[in-house]
């Protein structure tokens, strides 16, 4: 065991153990650290914004470039500041208005491309699949799966009959997608474990390499 | 039945000690159960194994810290690969709290391939907008980030005179913990400048990326832990690095963690449906 | 005029931005090129609103003396801290908010905060994962085939299992996946038309103004 002697790592792992506390049960030191979390966030946050964003976005080419133009996008984001005075919060709207506009006008396209266009490419059976059975007997079950699912959330008619029939197989691919995404997701909780554990046992503890 | 009452009212800090020792202990001393690749690995692997020898790869290191051992060993796994590859890596973020890891990747990995930084590697750093600063990219690099993270111009890197746009680089890899993440640079850099995509994410969300790997739209996918040490291994047997693995190491562990869980699912449905039949 | 002016804006950034898409024109490509500029900038003012509510939330706890508001100092110095280190030394590899406040204090309270979902999941599988029903059983049948044939034990225990496993992600998992994605692109492109058209007014906030 070859623990560490930087205080840096101490640090780091007291901060964990004190988060790890609230296992137990809730306590000051979880409280500190939780709201240590926050604020360093906050900060972390502002500081990256200001440099990577606004800084070089808007601080050089107004203030030192000399291009006009960029006093619209200034004062657009200047109004943000009016959701704090209560006589003037309705400011807000205008770059509100600008970036939801903006916003959904690229993004219908885009989705309607990405997930509807090329989703329907993917399911429709097309000559390739017959070159083997199992891909063809997989490209079935998955085509009568997508409708069936879809089929499911239809709400406007009442489930009855050949719908009805859809609708519960539908439900039995909505499950098994279920089941997968829980799997997937123990495995991501545990692997969130697993990484904190290595840092106490390896760069803290120093007892693995 | 007593046994089977004390069972369901057990208190949750038991579980929770058991559940900690069983996931700590492989750890200290490793099964030795290994790793092998799955076809989804395999195939980002060979997209970017496929890529010239000094073209660009774009990361997209779009996790936090919480997502860190997950998706921090695909980044350092990739970066890996890209170099032994001789590729040129540009890194860039949609989330704030992604900077410091793409940093801590973007010094610590291209020493160990002789990589100097603005000739074969160039972090631009974060940027608010996600779709505004993927389509922004489309048209020119430049007028998105006109410095690297540091606040250093572009146009002073070597690297970045072949890359102005986002057609110049050979094809994206999508790291991403969530939103903003692989589903905006499908939707707008695939939709529009027809990039070719790839992603290594969360366990979480990569259940729900099947259906864009079945109709092409990504070009492999790393699936959580597992997903970053299947890539590890590949890119240790193809004898691109011999750099410690992380998560392979953690697999073991892995491994325990999930028979735990099933026999704690399997123990409480068994206690409940024994209870249930006594008071029925 | 306090509503209607960002309803013009909406309307019009969006069916602009709907037919740039379309438009390869030299004066479109001017337009997309600015608005896209502009649009980063006023988005990095958004964290003001975040940051503003934090101060807000924080400072009065600290002024009606709410349960813990010490920990309400807490906060507001880490995040005071955080953001003039940061704007002071800036974000580079060897800057203090790097080494001082990103490694040492974020990671391990971020990471951990997350770690400790693997304890609660374990708590939650136990508690209540109950297969009440067929659905909630082929739910956990998936669930388990797909647990086991992510990690190498699962292949350790029987050699198809990892494959069982993919087939079940790559088939029924994706077809109900699909059908889940065709839902949530519809409601999004519909939700965006509306919000274009000004049928859908939530986002300009409530009151007479």
């Amino acid at each position: 065991m070859h623990i560490s002697h930087s205080f840096l790592t101490w640090v780091a792992a007291i901060l964990t153990i004190g988060i790890f506390s609230f296992l137990w049960k809730d306590n000051p030191f979880y409280k500190f650290c939780e709201h240590l979390f926050v604020g360093v966030s906050v900060g972390y946050g502002i500081a990256v914004t200001w440099y990577n964003g606004v800084y070089p976005d808007l601080v050089t080419p107004l203030f030192r470039q000399g291009k006009p133009l960029y006093i619209i996008p200034l004062v657009l984001g200047l109004c943000y500041f009016c959701r704090f005075i209560p006589k003037v919060s309705w400011v807000i709207r205008f770059p509100m208005a600008f970036v939801l506009g903006w916003g959904m006008g690229v993004t219908i396209p885009a989705w309607f491309q990405t997930l509807i266009v090329k989703q329907i490419q993917g399911t429709l059976l097309t000559p390739a699949i017959f070159a083997r059975w199992d891909v063809l007997l997989w490209a079935i079950i998955s085509f009568v799966g997508v409708i069936c699912s879809v089929f499911y959330f239809f709400f406007s008619k009442e489930h009855k009959g050949a719908l009805k029939l859809a609708s519960e197989t539908g439900i039995v691919f909505l499950m098994v997608g279920f089941g997968a995404s829980f799997g997937y997701t123990v495995m991501a909780r545990m692997s969130l474990l697993i990484g904190r554990l290595q840092f106490i046992l390896r760069d803290w503890l120093g007892v693995i390499k | 039945m007593k046994f089977f009452h004390y069972l369901l009212k057990i208190d949750r800090r038991i579980i929770y000690i058991v559940m900690g020792l069983l996931v700590l202990l492989p750890l200290v001393k490793p099964l030795g159960l290994g790793v092998t690749s799955g076809p989804r690995a395999a195939r980002l692997f060979r997209a970017v194994d496929s890529i010239p020898a000094g073209k660009a790869l774009l990361i997209s290191v779009d996790f936090d810290p919480a997502s860190m051992p997950e998706l921090y060993p695909m980044l350092t796994a990739l970066m890996r690969h890209a170099f032994a590859k001789d590729l040129r890596v540009l890194l860039c973020g949609l989330w704030p709290t992604g900077t410091g890891l793409a940093i801590k990747a973007a010094t610590e990995i291209p020493p160990e391939y002789g990589k100097k930084y603005g000739e074969d590697v160039v972090y631009l750093g974060y940027k608010p907008g996600v779709d505004a600063v993927i389509l922004g990219m489309g048209e020119n690099v430049k007028n998105v980030y006109p410095n690297d993270y540091s606040g250093r111009p572009l146009d002073s890197m070597p690297m970045m005179r072949r890359v102005q746009r986002l057609r110049d680089i050979s094809m994206i890899v999508a790291l991403s913990a969530g939103t903003p993440g692989y589903s905006d640079w499908l939707a707008y850099a695939q939709s529009r400048y027809g990039m070719k995509i790839g992603a290594g994410l969360t366990a979480v969300s990569a259940a729900d990326a099947y259906p864009f790997l079945q109709s092409g739209q990504l070009t492999g996918l790393l699936a959580g832990m597992k997903g970053a040490a299947e890539y590890e291994v590949l890119v240790q047997k193809s004898n691109y690095s011999k750099a410690y693995m992380p998560a392979v190491a953690a697999m073991d562990s892995q491994s325990l963690a999930h028979v735990v869980i099933m026999i704690l699912v399997i123990i409480g449905n068994i206690a409940y449906f024994a209870t249930r039949k006594r008071r029925s | 005029m306090k509503r209607n002016i960002p309803l013009a804006i909406c309307l019009g950034m969006g069916i602009l931005m709907m037919i740039q898409f379309f438009v390869p024109h030299p004066a479109s490509v001017a337009f997309y090129d600015l608005t896209t500029k502009w649009i980063r900038i006023v988005s990095a003012f958004a964290l003001v609103l975040g940051v503003g509510s934090f101060v807000m939330y924080h400072t009065e706890k600290l002024r009606r003396r709410r349960t813990g508001w010490p920990y309400s100092i807490v906060a507001l110095v880490a995040a005071a801290v955080s953001t003039v280190v940061g704007l002071a030394w800036g974000v580079k590899q060897t800057s203090p908010l790097q080494n001082y406040i990103f490694t040492p204090l974020l990671v391990p309270l971020n990471a951990s905060m997350f770690a400790i979902l693997a304890f609660y999941m374990a708590s939650a599988a136990y508690r209540a994962f109950r297969a009440r029903t067929k659905e909630s059983a082929l739910l956990l049948i998936a669930a388990f085939i797909v647990m086991l044939g992510m990690v190498p034990i699962g292949a350790a225990i029987w050699g198809k299992l990892p494959d069982l496993a993919e087939w079940i992600l790559s088939v029924p998992n994706m077809a109900a996946k699909r059908a889940i994605t065709f839902g949530v692109a519809l409601g999004g492109i519909a939700t965006a038309l509306k919000v274009i058209l000004g049928i859908e007014r939530g986002w300009l906030g409530g009151g007479k103004q």
